[in-house]
Parts: C-alpha cells; structure tokens; sequence
C-alpha cells in the first residue's frame, strides 16, 4: 500500500515537473514571437523616418515630378497614422487591415519614387541621395527580414505546440497554433511599378 | 535537401564527432597507461621467454600510485594544455581582430561601409542575433572575412577590403550572413575548447621527447608514439568537425538570406581566384605568408587560406583532405545551389563592368591570365 502510493506521487510529481517545463518552453517561444512583431514596427518607424529627407533631396532635381512627391508624402502620412492607430488597439483586425493596407500604399510609393530616380543621372549621382536610397533599401530589406524572423519564431512555437506529447499541455492551457504573416495582402502592394515617360 | 535539412545533418554530424573526441581523449589516457604498463612487464615477458621461469615468479610490482599517475599526468596536460590555449583568446574577439590589423567600419569613410554596417544590421534582425562591431581588415584585397567571439559582448565580424570592394550587395550578405552563423553556434568558442585538447595531447608528445633527450628513451618512446598518434587522430577530428560548422555556416546563410546567389556566387569568385592564382596573388601575396591570418581565426575565415598541395606538402599524407579545415569549394557549391544547378566559376569582374560594387573604387587588376604554375 506504501509502495504504491510512493509510485503513484513519484508519477504525480514527474508529469507536473514536465508540464511545468512544457509551459515554460511555449511561454518563452510565445514571448519572442511578440517581440519579433514589435521590431517589425521599428522598422516602419525607420522608413517613416527617412521619407521626409528622401523627399527634401529628391525636390531639388525632380520639379515636374511633384504629383509622386506628394504621394509618397501623403502615403506616409496615412501609414504612420494607421501604426499609432495600431498600437493604440492592438489585437483589433480592422486597425490591423488598415495599417497593411497604408503600410502597401507608402511601399508602392517609395518604389515609383526610386523608379523614378533611375531615369535622373544628376539625382542619382547626388551623394546624399545615393546615401540615402541605400538607407531605404536597407530598410526594406530589414522589414522584409523582420517579417521573416517573425514567421520563423511562429515556426519554431507552431513546432513546439503542435507536437505530442507537448500538445496536451499546450491545448490544455489555451496555446492555439499562431497564424503566419502573409507576404503581401493589399492590392496595392502587390500591383507592378510602373513607368511613364 | 533543403538548407534546414544540412542544417540539422551537420549538428548531428558534429555531436558523433564531438562523441568521437571525447572518447579519444580517453583512448589516450588508456593507451598511455598500457604503454607504460608494458614497458614494465618486458624485462619480465623476455626473461620468461628465454628461461624456464615462469609468470608467477616474475610478477613485476608496479610503484606506489603507478595508474593515479599515469591517468593524473595525461588528463592534467589534455586540461592544462586546454587551460593555457583558452587564456590566449579570453581577451576576446575585439582583441584579437585589432591584433590582426582590423579597424571598426564606419558610414562616413566609404557607401561600402555604410552599406556593409547596413548588411550586418539586416542579418541580425533576419537571425534575430545580437549585432556584434563590425571592422574592416583595410589593407587585405583578398576575399575574405572571418569572426570571432568569447562572449556574446565581445563579438566581432571582419570582412577584407578585397570583399568590400568586388561583392555586390547580394553576396556581401552571403558572406556576412555566414560569418554571423559561426558567431550564433559558438563556432569560435568550439574549436578553441578542441585546439586546447589538441595543444594538450601535443604536450604529450613533447613530454615523451624530454625523456628521451635525458636518456630514458625506454619510457620518452612509447609516450611519444601514444602522443603522436592521438595529436594526429585529434587534429583529424577537430578539421572534420570545422568542416562541418563551415556547412551549417553556409545552410544558416541560406536561411536567413534565403537567396542562393548570393553567397554562392562568392563561392564561385573564390573559386575563379583558386584557377587564376596569379591574379589572386596580385590582390594579396599569399594571405598565410602575408601574416594576415593567425592560426587562431584561420578555421573561421570564409574561405580556406592553405590550398591542398600545402597541406600535402607539410603532412606527407596522401588524402591531406581530411586535415582540411574547409570543405572543398565545389562541395560547398554543390550544397548551395543544389546538385543539378550550374555551378562555373565566376570572373571576379567583368571586362566591362570594371567593379562590381558601384559604391567602391576601381581596382588594379588587368586581364585574367592563365597562370603557369598550372
């Protein structure tokens, strides 16, 4: 009788010494998929900050241009309105949508801008503005990169939670599987730069 | 397979060797004590050969604590010897690049180094790594990088000028994203743990020849065979387990550049600069005899600076390649691009397009010549 209920407290304290680390593991994957979402947000925060001094150049050289300037000026506007709007109400969808779909409008943007610039040798010969389109190239990349990062941790969390024996843990204490970010959803964002000349 | 795939195969492939290692260290604890055992038991096995005595009454008594010290004396030089190599990179990874020549990248000197400082910004938030300094060897025109860390605060990543100045964007990051790799596994801190043990097992050796320089040829000769032997197994199995982080190096490159080209292509470069020696010498005499590289880092450069014949030449050995502290070019394009993909070298620049990165300047380098050495 004493025997049997060692084993069977030894069991006991075996499986919740197990849970507790299964809990513990998924707790901190979780964690780091929230903090790869926020550094997508300083990024965007980067590229709002560039825009204003990419303009500032750009307006010396580009004088009949001043349509797509004050698009990519207006488009930054709207999407660094739509980021505070977002984390001032995290979690909503709808603000979720509306900062996608501003964040695809200042990218479409940015892209006819430095489209735009191919066909101007003096502009892009300027040193400033050289400088500075690789700091907005930089910063596409590293957005791109953040997502990626980000995608990789839900992976990594994703793995973790949906395996057995961890599932049972992770379905019993609410871990649901976490959606992946999608490359592009605006339509926007997905339609091709074009030119005219 | 995909790049996850040789990911996870070279981490196993390093544990087996790294299983390897330690139970190598323990052969050698083992052989030594035997060797000494039966160096004790010979005059006894001869005099039992060659009269009518037998075993019993020849029983040799083996000095007070004969196997304490036997198994004390190897395991203090393996330790001692891991102990004394260790304290030569504890100043760190910044030390050392310094050492080497390395000055920190700044955005002002150069858009090449605003643009490398941008790169390694990129991969870090792609591997979710610390950013470790970024420097510049400003005087080598070799295509190389290298980095090196003890701690996390320390690390350091260090690409030659020649990189700067021949690799576009894309393959910079090639190059970056692989260095970054060494410094997220621990690659430095690994292969100085094995060079320790390597150095200590070399200890043996030189403490087998101490005693035979002092006339006890009896005990200095079988330490020195054991010694000899274990260095070799052990300098073996640290180059196999180098050559496999350089693999992991390259399928986490790919993973967070995602884009093959990019480190493939410097691959190719270096593998032009590897049929067209006398263009890579222009760049750089030789970067071994130019002492640009120390033993320390030469694991962690990007690409191999002892070509095989060296290696065969020094060794004497005929399939040198297993000391090799890099995996051939060829197999790690095959492994970058997938195996039916084109995989030529690549000319390090175009006749027309005078260099590759337009932010950099030109660079002396006339046209390639096939060289005569080949």
């Amino acid at each position: 009788m004493n025997t049997n209920l060692v084993v069977v407290s030894a069991v006991m304290a075996a499986l919740l010494v197990w849970g507790v680390l299964v809990y513990n593991r998924l707790m901190a994957l979780r964690n780091r998929t929230g903090n790869a979402l926020a550094q997508i947000d300083v990024q965007l925060k980067r590229r709002y900050d560039l825009v204003p001094n990419l303009v500032a150049v750009a307006k010396k050289y580009l004088e009949h241009e001043s349509q797509t300037l004050e698009a990519v000026i207006r488009a930054r506007g709207q999407a660094q309105a739509a980021a505070s709007a977002l984390r001032a109400a995290p979690g909503k969808p709808e603000v979720a949508d509306a900062m996608v779909a501003a964040e695809g409008a200042l990218g479409g943007a940015l892209g006819r801008l430095m489209v735009l610039t191919e066909s101007y040798p003096d502009l892009k010969a300027d040193d400033t503005m050289r400088s500075l389109s690789e700091e907005l190239g930089s910063t596409e990349n590293r957005i791109g990169y953040a997502r990626q990062a980000y995608n990789d941790q839900v992976l990594a969390f994703n793995n973790a939670s949906r395996a057995f024996p961890a599932i049972v843990v992770a379905s019993m204490l609410g871990f649901h599987a976490m959606p992946m970010l999608q490359s592009t959803q605006s339509a926007q964002e997905r339609e091709a730069v074009r030119v005219q000349f | 397979m995909t790049f996850w795939d040789f990911q996870a195969s070279a981490r196993r492939r390093t544990w087996g060797l790294l299983a390897a290692f330690a139970l190598l260290v323990l052969g050698i604890v083992a052989g030594v004590h035997l060797v000494l055992a039966l160096v004790f038991w010979t005059p006894a096995l001869v005099a039992v050969a060659f009269s009518s005595l037998r075993l019993e009454q020849v029983a040799v008594h083996y000095p007070a604590g004969f196997l304490a010290t036997n198994v004390g004396i190897v395991t203090l030089m393996v330790l001692g010897g891991a102990w004394i190599k260790r304290s030569n990179l504890s100043q760190g990874g910044l030390h050392l690049a310094k050492q080497l020549g390395a000055r920190a990248a700044l955005p002002s000197v150069s858009h090449a180094e605003q643009q490398y400082l941008n790169i390694v910004d990129e991969l870090c938030i792609a591997s979710g790594a610390q950013r470790p300094q970024a420097m510049v060897l400003p005087r080598d025109l070799s295509l190389n990088a290298f980095a090196a860390a003890w701690k996390a605060e320390d690390a350091v990543i260090v690409v030659s000028m020649g990189a700067l100045n021949y690799l576009s964007r894309d393959e910079l990051k090639g190059v970056v994203a692989h260095e970054l790799s060494h410094l997220h596994e621990g690659d430095t801190r690994l292969n100085m743990e094995l060079a320790g043990y390597v150095f200590g097992l070399e200890m043996l050796f030189n403490y087998g020849s101490d005693w035979v320089e002092r006339g006890v040829s009896l005990f200095g000769r079988p330490l020195m065979a054991v010694g000899w032997l274990g260095w070799l197994a052990a300098q073996a199995l640290k180059a196999a387990v180098s050559r496999q982080r350089e693999y992991l190096a390259d399928a986490r490159a790919l993973q967070w550049t995602r884009n093959p080209d990019g480190l493939g292509r410097v691959l190719r470069k270096a593998l032009w600069l590897q049929d067209y020696p006398l263009q890579a010498d222009a760049l750089q005499p030789r970067a071994a005899a130019a002492g640009a590289y120390s033993p320390l880092v030469d694991h962690m450069l990007l690409l191999d600076v002892h070509s095989v014949e060296e290696m065969h030449d020094f060794w004497h050995l005929g399939g040198a390649r297993w000391l090799a502290s890099h995996p051939t070019l060829e197999e790690r394009i095959a492994r970058v691009y997938g195996e039916e993909e084109a995989r030529e070298a690549l000319p390090l620049q175009d006749a027309e397009q005078r260099w590759v990165n337009p932010f950099s300047a030109p660079l002396p380098l006339g046209e390639p010549q096939a060289s005569p050495l080949r």
